[in-house]
């Protein structure tokens, strides 16, 4: 059992082959078409995502309030369950039993669709992450584009959201998100592509393995920061929350939402988050390796590492202006990462 | 995004980035403090003696009764009309100088202490109640006559003081 148990945690990949094949073997013997096991197999590995989802939004969140509370010399959610844990689930299950208001003059298909393109795109990204060594839906041997193609997608919902509540403050909040994660897409996607030059490969499983035991953070530290950075201003948090703007636009596209359309934003925002950091870490961090813990728990701890990193910004610093914003991607972010990317190029040739 | 005219732009970057890492190292250290929150139904704060908490006719140790003499001047500088002083009867139906009701009602009480600072008998006195919430708005109309408050602790030795003449006027 011993031996089970370990295989269980650090040979991850080895179990679940086994698995898979003594599945498909026994299918077959019983003539049943494959193609059915295999979309149970996949069926599964998407109520397995689905409810790390629901379960790591709730965390993320109490985590949040936490480190807030902390760097404000607050407590914190204390009340419900042992350290407030269970705050989340509270609200959560308030939330729920909400009344769902439609505004009159909505768009009301596209106001109903909007949360859900955006759960969605921000679901589908779970399909490349690599949670431990072979723990992944589909290694994708473009899994790097498609990371980056579908966390594009959440703007099409966030727009959605923005121009169906026929608000001015959600149409406001729709575009300015929309212009931000275009402008923010493109330092990161050259910021990735120098990870990927570093790597030889757009397969996350083979950049995992490829990195040295430190990872490329120490290879990459500009390109790191340039990626959180920009994957911070993409997710619309910390001093990049214009989309939001409480202060200016009430709540933004989430204006008009409220009850379960709300959480389901607020669950794909801490998701994205949650996914801000598991790429994060995935790319210059080394991933799931690490010495003696199983590599779910290294994934874990180093995810939850670069969450704290960009909850720690977003507690400190004051947002920044519309045209600052634009700035900073245009003028600074895009030439540091081409510079980046160039340099990156070169030595990979040279050495 | 101008830099100051003195700093060329690779030394307006390096400076934004120290002092952006000034601000996390901020945040980061207040992190490590203990939280300054006070777990409210558990825990609580000694209230300061002037705290402003409902109002209240505490019983003269000396006198063994209140100090009012329905004098009524509460009753005509109080802003909301918080104050109905019914006066007391002899056996003769004369109005005596002692209220037999003196109706508080906390429901328009500002807690402006007006009617503390006007009473020349030092009478009245806001106590340090603060947790006010009733179920009926009944409860909010006090008989402060009725009642008979026994002042306590700090606040009751200041308001002894304050009425002997020992402590200054606020």
């Amino acid at each position: 059992m011993g031996g089970f148990l370990y295989d269980l945690f650090y040979n991850t990949d080895r179990l679940l082959n086994g698995w898979s094949t003594a599945a498909h073997q026994s299918w077959a013997a019983r003539g049943w078409p494959p193609v059915i096991l295999d979309g149970l197999l996949q069926l599964a590995w998407a109520v397995a995502a689905g409810v790390f989802l629901t379960v790591n939004a709730l965390f993320i969140i109490w985590f949040e309030r936490k480190v807030a509370a902390r760097i404000q010399i607050r407590r914190g959610p204390n009340r419900v369950g042992p350290w407030g844990l269970l705050q989340t689930l509270a609200d959560t299950g308030k939330m729920l039993i909400k009344e769902d208001i439609v505004p009159d003059a909505a768009d009301r298909a596209v106001f109903r669709a909007a949360p859900l393109l955006v759960l969605v795109s921000t679901f589908m990204l779970f399909v490349v992450l690599p949670f431990g060594k072979g723990l992944v839906p589909a290694d994708l041997n473009v899994g790097l584009v498609y990371f980056l193609a579908i966390g594009g997608l959440s703007v099409i919902g966030i727009l959605a959201g923005g121009w169906a509540s026929n608000n001015k403050y959600s149409l406001m909040g729709g575009m300015r998100s929309a212009a931000q994660i275009v402008s923010y897409e493109v330092p990161a996607v050259l910021t990735v592509l120098s990870v990927a030059l570093l790597a030889g490969s757009l397969k996350l499983g083979d950049i995992v393995r490829a990195q040295p035991a430190y990872g490329y953070v120490l290879l990459q530290p500009i390109g790191f920061l340039l990626f959180l950075t920009a994957s911070n201003a993409e997710i619309n948090r910390g001093p990049f929350d214009l989309p939001e703007a409480d202060s200016e636009l009430v709540s933004g596209f989430l204006t008009e939402y409220s009850g379960m359309r709300f959480a389901f934003f607020l669950l794909a925002e801490y998701t994205n988050l949650f996914l801000s950091g598991a790429f994060a870490a995935t790319l210059f961090l080394g991933g799931w390796r690490g010495p003696l813990l199983p590599p779910v728990a290294w994934f874990l701890l180093k995810s939850y590492f670069v969450v704290f990193l960009l909850i720690w910004v977003r507690w400190t610093f004051p947002r920044l202006r519309v045209d600052h914003l634009m700035e900073l991607s245009w003028k600074v972010l895009l030439p540091l990462a081409l510079a980046n990317l160039l340099v990156t190029a070169v030595l990979v040739k040279v050495l | 995004m101008e830099a100051p005219a003195r700093y060329g732009p690779l030394r307006s970057v390096l400076s934004g980035i120290a002092s952006l890492g000034k601000g996390l190292w901020i945040t980061l250290s207040y992190m490590f403090r203990a939280p300054i929150t006070v777990q409210y139904p558990e825990q609580r704060v000694v209230l300061p003696l002037r705290f402003r908490g409902r109002l209240v006719m505490p019983i003269d140790p000396e006198k063994g009764s209140t100090r009012c003499t329905a004098c009524v001047r509460c009753v005509r500088i109080c802003p909301n009309h918080s104050i109905d002083v019914v006066k007391d009867t002899g056996p003769d139906g004369a109005p005596l100088s002692k209220p037999a009701k003196y109706l508080y009602n906390l429901g328009t009480c500002m807690f402006c202490n007006l009617c503390v600072e006007v009473c020349p008998f030092f009478a009245l006195v806001m106590s340090d109640e603060h947790e006010l919430a009733t179920t009926d708005r009944k409860g909010l109309v006090l008989d402060l006559v009725t009642e008979k408050h026994h002042l306590t602790g700090k606040k009751a030795v200041w308001w002894q003081r304050k009425f002997r003449g020992l402590e200054p006027e606020d």
